[in-house]
């Protein structure tokens, strides 16, 4: 079957399928990661969570298209409609599965009135997902129905041995229903990111403050925070794709002669643009003389990051975020969805207002308080 | 002038575990290319390392026997650089917080006692092995070692001559092999040595250029390549016809010289950083703790107990205790015959000699105890003589025969019945009756003739001391 949405799409019946992004595995069959370096390659065992949904049941609807190894570019053009979101949005399945590092479906589900999930970072076995940047690779949900993606949250969240970055059965969303304190919820905004915004997500974001008790802050290190995402992004992602060079698997390069050429025809071929000018700034920046300035300094950053985000959530039970700012420079937008995968939060995306929607992220294992404020509760 | 060579070590060791340090395949040295390899330690996308435990705990011994501190949280970095031999593009090690810290160990040579600091031990992996198929002019790749444990060890700039290097480097391996960190095996490679070496004049406080000698497979070439470098960096320094460089130089034992290296290790930016991949691990007091009482008995405290408990001589004590594998043959042994001297006597005496004669390393061979027990016990109740001990200890030690059944067999067994000695004793005495005159006229070497002749009448089964006994008491009868 052909469909715009998918690399591989099986026929099955779409009320109880599933879609996977082309970096998670499926045993004995193709998992490219969008790129021609892995275009032969067959995956040897099942992703943890798809063995987690088969067993359950349910149906593989498809593996969709992405970008390279789920890199988004931060130069040109970028809104073509990501395969998980089409997928989901043209009702071939009932929910998909990715790894959103870079914030394009999250920013393109709630504009297309789905919801995102993206849990708390270690909540859900990466084990048969291709790496992208493992520091914050997470695998989350696109779903229409909330209640059905905090359900395939709950079958595919928990420990498991193949990856010892999973935690075990913390995550909220598994074990606990209903309210979780008492008096209203109290929602933190961003002033200074506010200001940078658009008017439809001003609007967004007025919605919800109808609804609830919210406070504004300011976001420290918001102005550098695509720099800081850039840069330590492009290290891991460098680091994690060196390991395709033409030798073992993937694309080897037809015209060489000796070890350099193999490595350096094959790698120049394999990869896109995107991922060889990411390669090239993952090495720079690690590179002796430019450690410091960038990679530690980056490094830093997220530290502070993360102790101001355990601050804030002494006061509020969310923060919520535009998904857009007022620019249409990808690079510029990375900031608004850096924070979620640098401090390891989760993150839902809420389609709210006019093909438009804000994020909301909560402290990690909060996903319930998500879910909750999502659903109109307290 | 006088000119002093300074060394420091940095000895990589493979640790003895099952598996590898992030995944279920086997370690084992000496399977077939590519048998021991899956998805994860063969790079493939997908895999998120699991350390192994095991490993760490290793470390910690490591650290422990070597006197070092202990660091309580750990982590690892990733070292990145393409070659075919390491999968994933990189390596993971230990560059930040390495499991052991300020350690030393300390070395005996022929001008004394010495202490010999350890910088630092971290935990890393192993590479993959190219081989060079010259049929085809092709490389291969033998993956089976990719992400082995290794401890890689760093001394401090302490050695000033090969004897020291080498009795360093006999020490590591002895602790290592005693407390089962390590099998240590040079030829193997699970224990490679490299040695940073530097001249300076001697009294002086500082260091000279350095120079990284590899490729240094046996304790012969380590003494050989430190002769040959320090004697290639005074010249330099004496004569200014050449400077010495920073470098990595490759030991080439055939031809007894060393060159330097224009490969992967000289060029490089490792590029290191934290690997997300591996949480960080917490080692506590508590672990610590646990782990050491699991250590076995390390070389010093044997000889402690050789020497002191079983009154063993010195010499045979350092003996017993100079190699695991010795160690092993004699507190075996020991279990099946509570008899220390004399288990020490076979293995120093008839058993070195079979394997000396076998021409092979000790630490080579392979040895029923229980039945190595089983033969001295025999002996020491008169079952077998000893000349006819000796015989079945070569059947042990080539065909692993059970020593009774041997013995049986072959009949072997000692004739303890008396009365048919004593017919043999008479008969050989009246066969020979001129050598009883000369017994009687007071020669005593006639008695050796005769126990000869008997023992020979016997086919050697017979206990000596019992014909001697016999012999003497039926001489004495004879009147003439």
């Amino acid at each position: 079957m052909k469909n715009q949405y998918y690399v591989t799409k099986y026929d099955v019946k779409a009320d109880n399928a599933f879609a996977l992004e082309d970096n998670i595995m499926v045993k004995d069959g193709l998992t490219t990661a969008g790129s021609k370096m892995l275009h032969n390659y067959i995956s040897p065992i099942d992703a943890t969570v798809v063995r987690k949904l088969l067993d359950k049941g349910m149906e593989l609807a498809g593996k969709t298209k992405l970008d390279e190894f789920a890199v988004m570019g931060v130069s040109g053009d970028n809104n073509e409609l990501s395969g998980v979101v089409g997928a989901v949005l043209d009702k071939t399945c009932r929910i998909a599965l990715c790894n959103d590092v870079f914030g394009k479906v999250r920013r393109q589900a709630a504009e297309n009135c789905l919801y995102y999930i993206r849990p708390t970072y270690g909540t859900v076995s990466r084990f048969g997902l291709v790496q992208t940047v493992s520091s914050m690779d997470q695998i989350g949900i696109v779903c229409g129905d909330l209640d059905e993606g905090i359900e395939t949250l709950s079958v595919i969240a928990g420990h498991d041995e193949n990856d010892s970055t999973t935690q075990g059965d913390g995550s909220l969303a598994l074990n606990s229903k209903g309210p979780l304190k008492e008096g209203k919820y109290t929602i933190g905004i961003p002033v200074n990111v506010m200001n940078k915004t658009d008017e439809k997500s001003k609007e967004a974001i007025k919605e919800l403050a109808s609804k609830y008790h919210t406070e504004e802050f300011e976001l420290e290190h918001f102005e550098v925070l695509s720099q800081v995402m850039y840069i330590l992004s492009s290290a891991e992602i460098g680091n994690n794709t060196s390991r395709y060079d033409g030798v073992k698997f993937g694309y080897r390069s037809e015209n060489y002669e000796g070890l350099k050429d193999l490595y350096t025809n094959s790698r120049t071929e394999g990869f896109g643009l995107n991922m060889k000018l990411t390669s090239i700034i993952g090495a720079m920046v690690l590179s002796s003389g430019n450690y410091e300035k960038f990679y530690l300094k980056a490094m830093k950053i997220r530290r502070q990051i993360k102790e101001q985000c355990d601050e804030l959530f002494k006061g509020f039970d969310a923060i919520a975020m535009p998904l857009t700012l007022d620019s249409q420079d990808p690079y510029v937008n990375l900031a608004l969805y850096a924070l979620a995968p640098l401090c390891g939060l989760p993150s839902l995306s809420v389609p709210l207002g006019s093909n438009n929607g804000v994020q909301l992220i909560s402290q990690a294992m909060n996903e319930n308080v998500l879910f909750d404020i999502c659903k109109g509760g307290r | 002038m006088k000119y002093e060579v300074v060394m420091g070590l940095e000895v990589h060791v493979e640790l003895a575990t099952e598996s590898k340090l992030f995944c279920s395949c086997s370690a084992k040295f000496g399977s077939e290319a590519n048998e021991n390899v899956c998805p994860s330690c063969s790079g493939m996308p997908g895999f998120v390392p699991a350390l192994n435990k095991r490993a760490v705990e290793l470390g910690i011994i490591a650290g422990l026997v070597t006197n070092c501190e202990i660091t309580p949280r750990i982590t690892f970095d990733k070292k990145n650089y393409f070659y075919p031999d390491l999968p994933t593009g990189h390596q993971n090690t230990q560059l930040y917080a390495p499991i052991c810290r300020n350690g030393y160990v300390e070395i005996e040579t022929e001008s004394g006692k010495k202490k010999i600091r350890i910088k630092q031990i971290h935990l890393e992996e192993d590479a993959g092995k190219l081989v060079h198929d010259y049929r085809t002019d092709a490389s291969l790749v033998d993956y089976n070692r990719a992400s082995v444990p290794l401890i890689e060890i760093v001394s401090e700039p302490d050695f000033r001559s090969a004897e020291e290097v080498v009795a360093y480097l006999e020490k590591i391996q002895s602790l290592f092999t005693f407390a089962d960190v390590s099998d240590c095996k040079m030829q193997e490679g699970s224990m490679r040595c490299d040695v940073n070496i530097s001249v300076r004049e001697a009294g002086s406080s500082e260091l000279g250029t350095r120079t990284e000698m590899k490729n240094l497979n046996s304790f012969k070439a380590i003494a050989r390549a430190i002769e040959y470098e320090s004697e290639r960096q005074i010249t330099a320094v004496e004569t200014g016809c050449e400077e010495i460089v920073q470098e990595t130089r490759r030991w080439d034992d055939n031809i007894g010289e060393s060159y330097a290296m224009r490969d992967k290790e000289d060029a490089n930016d490792y590029r290191y950083f934290p690997n997300p991949d591996i949480m960080p691990v917490y080692i506590s007091d508590e672990w610590i703790a646990e782990v050491k009482t699991t250590i076995p008995e390390l070389a010093e405290e044997k000889y402690k107990r050789l020497t002191e408990e079983y009154g063993l001589s010195d010499y045979d004590s350092k003996l017993l205790t100079g190699s695991r594998k010795i160690a092993d043959i004699f507190d075996g042994t020991l279990k099946y015959v509570d008899n220390p001297k004399e288990v020490a006597n076979w293995i120093l005496g008839d058993l070195s000699s079979i394997v000396n004669e076998d021409n092979k390393p000790f630490d080579e061979i392979d040895i029923d105890y229980e039945k190595l027990g089983k033969l001295i016990k025999m002996v020491e109740k008169k079952t077998v003589n000893r000349t006819i001990g000796k015989k079945i200890l070569q059947e042990i030690y080539t065909n692993n025969v059970d020593p009774e059944e041997y013995a049986r067999e072959h009949k072997l067994g000692m004739i303890a019945d008396t009365g048919f000695l004593k017919d043999i004793v008479n008969k050989v005495i009246n066969e020979n009756e001129k050598s009883i005159i000369e017994y009687k006229e007071g020669n005593q070497k006639v008695v050796g003739f005769f126990m000869g002749k008997i023992m020979r009448e016997t086919q050697g089964k017979a206990d000596p001391n019992t014909v001697r006994e016999i012999l003497v008491e039926e001489l004495d009868k004879y009147k003439i």
